[in-house]
């Protein structure tokens, strides 16, 4: 798939990976996300002897900072009260892969890490879908910091929609974040419908592909094939990240879609990632040994042809004719809206005054907490706009926390930096929060301030 | 008394050792052509004078197995895989060309695809009419399941009735089916003629009256009765080196973290001990061009030496990595670090005059002085490798790990020690040391460490336990044992008894019984197999082991 990044730096070399189990770690003994998720990958992996071959480099990842977590989440009430080690690890597999990738000691990388990231939305109050910070997000946020990379293409290839990544970006015309997943009217997180495409200034910088239950390699190639790589030829991202999810798998407890070692292999072929990112997938013998392996393969340049699930026959699973028009129908609908996307955008911004402002409810499935949050955005003609969230959670009856989020985008104009400074300070003193956040991209520093005690903390 | 005997690259090297002194020591020039007569002259040279029956012990380290596979001596073997699902065979570097069968085994030891018994067959016929007397049968996952390993085995051996036939899970039970193909592949292709030598020691010493129980050191650093290591005769590989390692930890202080630098004529070979135990390669030693399971001590060699070729570029001194030949100033060709120790009086080894021309060549080329471009040399030789030890630290703290706690405590460790032996070490030891801010030591007895090390090295033993009570099952890694359990929630304390039981059967079994009660558990796990949401079983994985250490007297 030449062709695809703007700057093609046809890279030779090997395939990073960093595989961290944590066996040490779940959310609870008989949660999906336990200790023994990655154990059957791990005997697989190892007994192929992949770390072994010349092709591939086995990494050990670092600790992520704190810093590291601000940069892309407003935590409440802090950074340290929403992760754990095993976050701060998960999440610095990716930057140990994207310090590698960026130094030229790999091609491409594969964080085999958990726990998974991609429901953790902007504001964190809690675990939602199994995630307390999104991984994928915190490495795209570095990337740009660091390296000064400026668009980056996520591809979101878990089963389910990756509502966190797409809050996280959604305003930010520079990151192209595409899932597909299982109809959210038939699954969690029941989000991820072809209307959501991003804030007035990014419109169709969101695309989401839901598809039916019982969809095929068939089904998920021909989206591939016919609307994410064209998509991707046109939008000419630096790098392309997938968030790979393997709940797509046929034998996955947690949801129905059908797809096989092999589709998962080929589309990593395919799309060529920079950097895979591990999410979901919990099918933890019958599918993430084979999966994993088949993506590793791909991702080396491997042979992954012998790759095969004891109970997977080509041909086994097919799709009526009926769900082929549909998914060809969704797929018409979105290239229609990456078409006219400028127009699109032209439109809703006419519409609007100097700020755009929405109300959103956030569910915290794992956590049982209830967030909603009012966001306003300013519509700049110099700069992104900064952002603010005034977030409130709630827990059974009563309130949780409260706190008012201000974003100061990369590059902001001056007239943005001083009135999102003013908002920031305004709410010191507003007794209706109980912290005040400010998250300054363009200088890269962050704080939370407590209204009641009056002490801040910085990152 | 003690005796070891290192039977190594140059000379063969004998030491006599009486509780905690070194009464004698012998050596003679190796014969590659004949280790074995090599071996017993050093025996007989030290021996003059001794009373055979005073001797309790006799540990050999020898280089046969190396260099029988370096030379291309060892016997064609042929290799047979039933690799199931996963990697394309043809990507396994296993240096020759394997037949496939069909058939597989999964990670928990299902079976997941029947054995296809027509092909085996067909392999044995294949085989017997190439005229091969060694086969290696090896199946992925063979070590959780080793019915089709067996079954195949049998197949072949009815096809080829006088062939020895070597099964993949009775070699190593660990992870990695590459490794274990390769493992399998070179203790096939070195049995006969390891077992031959041992039958041939054995005699000799007997008939010189040695009544004494004689040993053979691992790679590991670990001694072995020489009738049991038959069985595993690659284990014996780079003895040699291991044999340096435990003469290094006999003769410094105890727990401390050194590096070992074996400075030689083309390389300097580097080993690190750390907190009193010698470090082992993470996965297994690399034989030529084969990654094994073989246990073996982490030795880098670096392509620097006293002969390395010196060179001249824009004002700069590049040392090795190629040779030559001599010293100048022992005959040889060109400048070398050896011409540069000389001129500096940091040896007296060779001709003063002709290291002396050496470095000219190499002063007027950099416009500085003689002694000045000899120092310059031997600051290239000393960064060259104080950045060689670093890095290996540097890679000790970057292996992989998978458990959160490893990853948040990240162990730094520093050299408290740099160890010198082999020829061209005492001079350069002291730079090397100061470098990296530790002690410098060059043992009294370094040229004859690997001997001293082989006499007092004691045994080591391993043993990986699994067990899987969903299946009722458990195995062990080290022989492809396999046995039953009762009960679905075993703890780990009651798999560590199982493991301490089946431990001291193997260290009987191995003729080191005595040595069990001494094993400590390094790793282990338990995870509870969850299906729906409730508990099925438990998988239980715990390693004992005695590490590499030195016989209790010698301290004392």
């Amino acid at each position: 798939m030449a062709g695809i990044k703007a700057e093609s730096k046809g890279r030779a070399g090997k395939t990073g990976l960093i595989f961290f189990p944590a066996f040490d770690w779940a959310i609870s003994p008989t949660h999906p996300e336990r200790e023994e998720r990655l154990l059957y990958t791990r005997d697989q992996i190892f007994e192929e002897g992949l770390m072994d071959l010349p092709q591939i480099e086995e990494l050990k990842p670092r600790l992520a900072t704190l810093k590291d977590i601000a940069r892309t989440h407003f935590c409440v009430p802090d950074v340290e009260s929403q992760i754990t080690e095993a976050h701060l690890v998960a999440a610095g597999s990716t930057m140990t892969l994207a310090d590698a990738l960026e130094n030229g000691e790999i091609k491409n990388g594969f964080s085999l890490a958990r726990p998974p990231g991609h429901h953790s939305m902007m504001v964190v109050h809690g675990n939602r879908g199994f995630c307390n910070v999104n991984n994928m997000a915190i490495m795209v946020e570095y990337f740009r910091t660091k390296y000064g990379h400026k668009k980056i293409a996520i591809v979101d290839t878990d089963v389910h929609h990756g509502d966190g990544t797409q809050d996280i970006f959604w305003h930010d015309p520079d990151v192209l974040y595409i899932s597909f997943h299982q109809d959210g009217r038939t699954l969690y997180p029941g989000s991820g419908f072809t209307n959501e495409m991003g804030g007035p200034q990014a419109l169709g910088r969101t695309l989401n592909i839901p598809l039916p239950p019982g969809t095929t390699d068939e089904g998920i190639h021909y989206v591939l094939d016919n609307f994410i790589l064209p998509v991707l030829k046109d939008f000419k991202p630096e790098l392309v990240l997938n968030s790979a999810g393997q709940d797509n798998h046929f034998t996955d407890p947690l949801a129905n879609m059908r797809f096989s070692a092999q589709g998962y292999a080929s589309l990593n072929e395919k799309l060529a990632p920079d950097i895979c990112v591990l999410e979901g997938g919990y099918a933890i013998e019958t599918a993430l040994p084979y999966v994993n392996t088949g993506i590793i393969q791909a991702m080396a340049g491997l042979d992954y042809s012998h790759v095969k699930e004891p109970d997977f026959a080509p041909g086994r699973f097919t799709q009526s004719d009926e769900m082929n028009r549909s998914i060809e129908d969704t797929v018409d609908e979105l290239l229609d809206i990456w078409k006219n996307r400028d127009l699109l955008m032209e439109s809703a911004q006419s519409e609007l005054g100097d700020f755009y402002r929405r109300r959103k409810r956030i569910f915290y499935d794992t956590d049982m907490i209830n967030e909603s949050q009012e966001e306003s955005v300013r519509l700049c003609k110099d700069c992104h706009g900064y952002m603010t969230i005034a977030s409130t959670a709630q827990r059974g009856y009563g309130i949780l926390n409260s706190a008012y989020c201000v974003s100061i985008p990369r590059g902001a104009c001056k007239s943005c930096k001083e009135d999102a400074h003013e908002e920031f300070e305004e709410h010191k003193d507003d007794r209706k929060f109980n912290y005040v956040c400010l998250q300054d991209k363009d200088r890269d520093s962050y704080q939370i301030y407590d209204v009641r005690t009056r002490n801040r903390k910085s990152y | 008394m003690l005796i070891g005997i290192d039977v190594g690259g140059t000379t063969t090297d004998a030491v006599l050792i009486d509780g905690t002194r070194i009464v004698k020591i012998s050596y003679v020039p190796t014969n590659h052509g004949d280790l074995l007569k090599c071996l017993l002259n050093a025996f007989d040279l030290l021996m003059k004078g001794v009373d055979p029956k005073k001797v309790e012990r006799v540990v050999l380290s020898t280089t046969l197995i190396t260099n029988m596979i370096a030379e291309g001596k060892a016997q064609p073997v042929g290799l047979v895989l039933i690799p199931g699902p996963g990697t394309n065979p043809k990507d396994y570097q296993l240096g020759q060309e394997p037949i496939v069968l069909d058939g597989a085994i999964d990670f928990r030891g299902h079976e997941i695809q029947k054995l296809n018994e027509d092909q085996a067959r067909m392999a044995g016929r294949r085989l017997s009419n190439l005229g091969l007397k060694k086969v290696a049968v090896i199946g992925k996952f063979g070590q959780r399941n080793h019915s089709q390993e067996m079954k195949a085995g049998e197949i072949i051996s009815q096809i080829m009735p006088d062939a020895q036939i070597e099964l993949g899970h009775r070699v190593t039970g660990q992870l990695n089916f590459p490794r274990r193909a390769a493992t399998t592949l070179l203790t096939a292709a070195t049995k006969d003629s390891y077992r031959e030598f041992t039958e041939q020691v054995a005699r000799a010493l007997k008939e010189r009256m040695i009544s004494a129980p004689v040993y053979i050191l691992k790679a590991d650093g670990g001694t072995l009765p020489l009738e049991k290591s038959v069985e595993m005769p690659v284990e014996t590989i780079f003895s040699g080196p291991a044999a340096s390692i435990m003469g290094v930890l006999a003769l410094t202080p105890v727990e401390q973290t050194s590096v070992i630098v074996d400075i030689g004529g083309t390389t300097t070979d580097l080993a690190l001990i750390l907190s009193g135990e010698p470090l082992l390669s993470s996965k297994g030693a690399r034989v030529e061009n084969l990654l094994t399971h073989i246990r073996a001590f982490a030795v880098k060699s670096v392509a620097i030496g006293g002969d390395s070729v010196v060179n001249v570029a824009q004002d700069c001194v590049d040392v090795g990595p190629r040779r030559d030949g001599a010293a100048f100033c022992m005959g040889g060709p060109g400048p070398t670090p050896t011409d540069a120790m000389r001129v500096l009086g940091m040896t007296d080894i060779g001709d003063l005059a002709l290291a002396k021309k050496a470095m000219g060549s190499v002063a007027s080329k950099l416009r500085v002085t003689l002694e000045k471009a000899a120092q310059m040399v031997v600051d290239a030789v000393v960064a060259k490798i104080v950045s060689e030890v670093e890095q290996m630290f540097l890679e000790w703290e970057q292996e992989p790990a998978y458990r959160v706690w490893e990853i948040v405590e990240n162990e730094k460790l520093q050299a408290q020690s740099v160890v010198g032996v082999g020829g061209g070490a005492p001079p350069l030891v002291p730079l090397i040391a100061k470098k990296l801010g530790a002690k410098s030591i060059v043992p009294e007895y370094a040229p004859v460490a690997n001997a001293i090390g082989a006499a007092v090295a004691r045994p080591t033993l391993t043993l990986n336990l699994r067990v899987d009570t969903e299946q009722g099952s458990y195995s062990v890694a080290e022989e492809g044992l396999t046995g039953k359990v009762t009960g679905r929630n075993m703890n780990l304390e009651q798999a560590e008894a199982l493991a301490r039981k089946l431990l001291a059967e193997r260290a009987e079994r191995l003729g080191i019984g005595e040595q069990a009660k001494e094993a400590e558990v390094t790793y282990s796990e338990i995870f509870n197999m969850v299906r729906g949401w409730s508990t099925v079983g438990r998988l239980l994985d715990v390693r004992l082991e005695v590490p590499a250490g030195i016989l209790e007297g010698w301290r004392s």
